[in-house]
């Protein structure tokens, strides 16, 4: 009932890197794509539509979120890419910087669900995806603040899950740990953001109410170790079923 | 207005309850469910000013919650459109046990949840027939009188289905769906085993796109329900209005009416009132509003017989997994098929059988053969558990999956079976019921017909103990002509009340062999009728 309209994705924090990557990579896809950042200095030349707003105030992001409403309709798809990372000791932060960094990490990516929710609850579907790390169980030094809000965000997504996987599984909800260390810098091993990106757009097409609540490590679903009393048990009931994985690359 | 605070409910025609305080309503009706949202439906239809007046939420008109046990929290419970608190139950004199019956609360009530399942009853369950006679001599209100309104129920319902092979009556106006492969090769090897299989009678519009929302929230106007048949097209007249996440708990009386009604809305009270109150919270509730708005009469309202909360009934549920010949499909999860080859048998008053909703795996197996008296008697041994999973597992790789099969016993009325007020906590109502030896016995010669006829070595009774259907509860205000032995007469009215009138499954005094819905809601709009009746004579006179 209803016929299918084209995706609305609504990407935050789209400085360079991860963000502005998912713009391109959705819009491949023919998703018409907003984009929001603090900084409205870096993008012209970009598809989809830039909108200059702080996701740290509740007024910017519903003002963003209905100039999108209006201009490319209700947004279907939300990916809150929006973080700060502080290199910072503890013993240096102070309850204003510490707060800061929550407000950003955590408190923008509730300010941009909230928006967006009651279109996606209306239509009784819709798509979010948090990019998160797995911070929160190992904090590296000097990274209190932004441990502890990413490790907060994580728990946003199951408490959303909580509270609306029931009532609307159309409304698919995930956690997406990139692994692009953005902006960490120094890591080896990290993803070429362009690379991440793909995934994450495959992500974001992905609408199976299967899918909500998955935790998702760079192109592959996580399940964190299963002992294998579980996994036997599991194939014997024939209830074991294979990893999700995000799919080819389109080039 | 900021979008982001776009309304997201379709029902939007809520008022502050401090405001519905200030007015006297033509028509309060207490409960959104079945009863109440087409009783009131059919009051705002005639020009009646109506105020639903709903103990849980409105929820969002995109939800497709299911009917779960979990969680048990209130706050979550009421936020998921389940009934928030416990029943108490002390079943056959065991143990006092408490648990979440099967009842929604929010706009539609249980019915919101319900498998739509709209099935005539037959004459014989209301009416004294040639060589049947009726248990309590007939309800005061004769299969007959009850016809049209059983008609402009299924109207209003949209209920389709087929005609009963082995009945008289017609069957719904409406044509059943197209049937799968798997459901045909199930008529046919039924019907093959010399039984009468039609298709089950159901309240869906199947509008494109129909997903069949059985046992959850149906999130278009498809499935026909308290809300979508009830309260949505009531307020659509303009005339009625809705207060959600209202409690009632007190109905005050004052010189043989209810003169106010004592709610509570976050925390705080509020006075209603109205010159009629359709009582319409379920034959749990109901009753125990009554039993306990003791301010006139120690016993409660409208209790001068005593019989308030008394002569509780429940449908006894036999489950039975049924597979399919060797080489056929199993039919899985359908709710197609109906059938009443076993709804009398030499006498005995049984019901229907119907295809439930459910697909016998090897897991549901298992929970039932985990609860059979024989392993629950040896379950102390270890691996005994685990034994019956391996059970069901081999039996699922032998003989595919089952279709289940649920049969409904009728219960007659006992007035030792009541609802009764909790000593320490008023939200909960306290059931006490025994199983009486005339039911067992009558349970004993439908098993045995059952498997007869079904055949002994594809079937199999999957509860060894009856079970009580605690979502199909009725008879707790029983209607009836003898003042001392009823509550209510033949008009759905108090005896002792003349402005309370109730429409839920309570007015029942006996249970029938079937689901309750059509009933609910037939007797709602007749009851509806007699009260808008009253209304305009009074507004003639008072011209």
């Amino acid at each position: 009932m209803g016929g299918e309209k084209q995706p609305v994705a609504l990407v935050t924090g789209s400085g360079p890197g991860l963000g502005r990557a998912m713009v391109h990579a959705l819009a491949r896809r023919g998703v018409l794509v907003a984009y929001m950042s603090s900084d409205s200095t870096n993008g012209e030349s970009e598809p989809g539509l830039q909108i200059t707003a702080d996701v740290t105030n509740p007024q910017d992001v519903v003002r963003a979120v209905d100039e999108i409403h209006d201009r490319l309709g209700a947004p279907t798809i939300l990916v809150n890419t929006a973080e700060v990372h502080p290199d910072r000791d503890i013993l240096d932060e102070t309850p204003t910087s510490f707060m800061a960094t929550v407000a950003l990490n955590l408190g923008g990516a509730f300010n941009c669900c909230h928006a967006v929710l009651p279109d996606m609850v209306e239509a009784g579907k819709g798509r979010i995806i948090n990019v998160v790390t797995f911070a929160d169980l190992a904090p590296a030094p000097m990274a209190s603040g932004y441990s502890v809000s990413k490790g907060a965000l994580r728990i946003l997504t199951r408490s959303l899950v909580a509270d609306l996987g029931d009532r609307f599984p159309g409304i698919v909800i995930n956690d997406w740990i990139p692994g692009t260390h953005a902006p960490r810098r120094n890591i080896a091993d990290g993803v070429e953001p362009s690379l991440a990106a793909e995934w994450g757009a495959n992500l974001a097409l992905m609408d199976a109410p299967e899918v909500s609540g998955m935790v998702f490590l760079r192109d592959c679903e996580y399940r964190p170790n299963v002992s294998l009393r579980h996994r036997l048990k599991d194939r014997l009931l024939g209830k074991s079923r294979a990893l999700v994985r995000l799919g080819q690359i389109s080039s | 207005m900021s979008r982001s605070r776009a309304r997201v409910s379709s029902l939007t025609e809520t008022t502050p309850v401090a405001i519905a305080a200030l007015r006297n309503w033509d028509a309060i009706v207490i409960g959104t469910g079945m009863g109440g949202g087409l009783a009131g439906r059919r009051l705002a239809e005639r020009g009646l000013a109506v105020l639903f007046v709903e103990k849980g939420p409105i929820g969002y008109r995109s939800e497709i919650q299911r009917f779960k046990d979990e969680p048990s929290d209130y706050a979550a419970r009421q936020m998921l459109g389940f009934w928030p608190a416990p029943v108490e139950a002390r079943i056959a004199g065991g143990r006092t046990t408490q648990f979440f019956a099967p009842l929604g609360s929010g706009v539609g009530g249980s019915s919101v949840f319900y498998a739509a399942a709209l099935e005539r009853p037959e004459r014989h369950d209301l009416d004294n027939v040639d060589g049947f006679a009726h248990p309590t001599g007939g309800w005061p209100v004769s299969y007959d009188a009850f016809q049209p309104y059983l008609k402009q129920a299924s109207e209003l319902l949209s209920v389709r289905g087929e005609a009963d092979p082995l009945s008289v009556e017609s069957g719904p106006d409406l044509p059943a769906p197209p049937l799968k492969e798997a459901e045909l090769k199930l008529f046919a090897e039924l019907r093959q085993a010399g039984l009468h299989p039609y298709r089950a009678h159901e309240a869906m519009r199947r509008l494109p796109g129909c997903e069949e929302c059985l046992g959850r929230k149906c999130p278009y106007p498809c499935k026909m329900d308290g809300r979508s048949a009830g309260v949505e097209p009531a307020l659509q007249t303009g005339n009625a209005t809705l207060v959600a996440n209202c409690t009632v708990e007190e109905l005050f009386e004052t010189s043989g009416r209810i003169s106010n009604l004592r709610v509570r809305v976050d925390g705080r009270e509020h006075m209603l009132s109205a010159t009629t109150i359709v009582l319409a919270a379920g034959a749990l509730h109901s009753p125990r509003l009554l039993l306990g708005s003791q301010a006139v009469h120690r016993e409660g309202c409208a209790n001068s017989s005593g019989w308030v909360g008394r002569g509780l009934m429940f449908h006894l549920n036999e489950l039975i997994a049924i597979w399919p010949k060797r080489g056929n499909p199993s039919a899985g999860a359908t709710r197609c098929m109906s059938l009443r080859d076993f709804y009398t048998y030499r006498g005995n008053r049984l019901g229907l059988l119907q295809s439930m909703g459910v697909k016998a795996d090897a897991g549901v197996i298992a929970a039932h053969l985990k609860r059979s008296t024989f392993l629950r008697a040896i379950g102390r041994f270890p691996g005994v558990g685990k034994l019956a999973t391996m059970t069901a597992l081999l039996a699922a790789k032998f003989f595919g999956n089952a279709t289940v099969l649920v049969g409904l016993i009728e219960d007659l009325p006992r007035y030792d079976n009541r609802v009764s007020l909790h000593p320490n906590d008023p939200d909960s109502p306290l059931i006490e019921y025994q199983f009486s030896h005339e039911l067992k016995r009558r349970r004993t010669v439908f098993r045995r017909v059952v498997r007869k006829k079904l055949g002994r070595f594809r079937t199999l009774l999957l509860n060894s103990r009856p079970e009580l259907n605690f979502g199909h509860a009725s008879g707790t205000l029983r209607f009836g002509t003898d003042p001392s032995a009823s509550v209510l007469d033949a008009d759905c009215q108090a005896h002792d009340l003349e402005n309370l009138f109730v429409t839920d499954a309570s007015f029942m005094p006996t249970s029938m062999g079937v689901n309750p819905s059509l009933m609910i809601a037939a007797n709602a709009l007749r009851v509806a009728d007699i009260i808008a009746a009253r209304h305009d004579i009074a507004l003639r006179i008072a011209r």
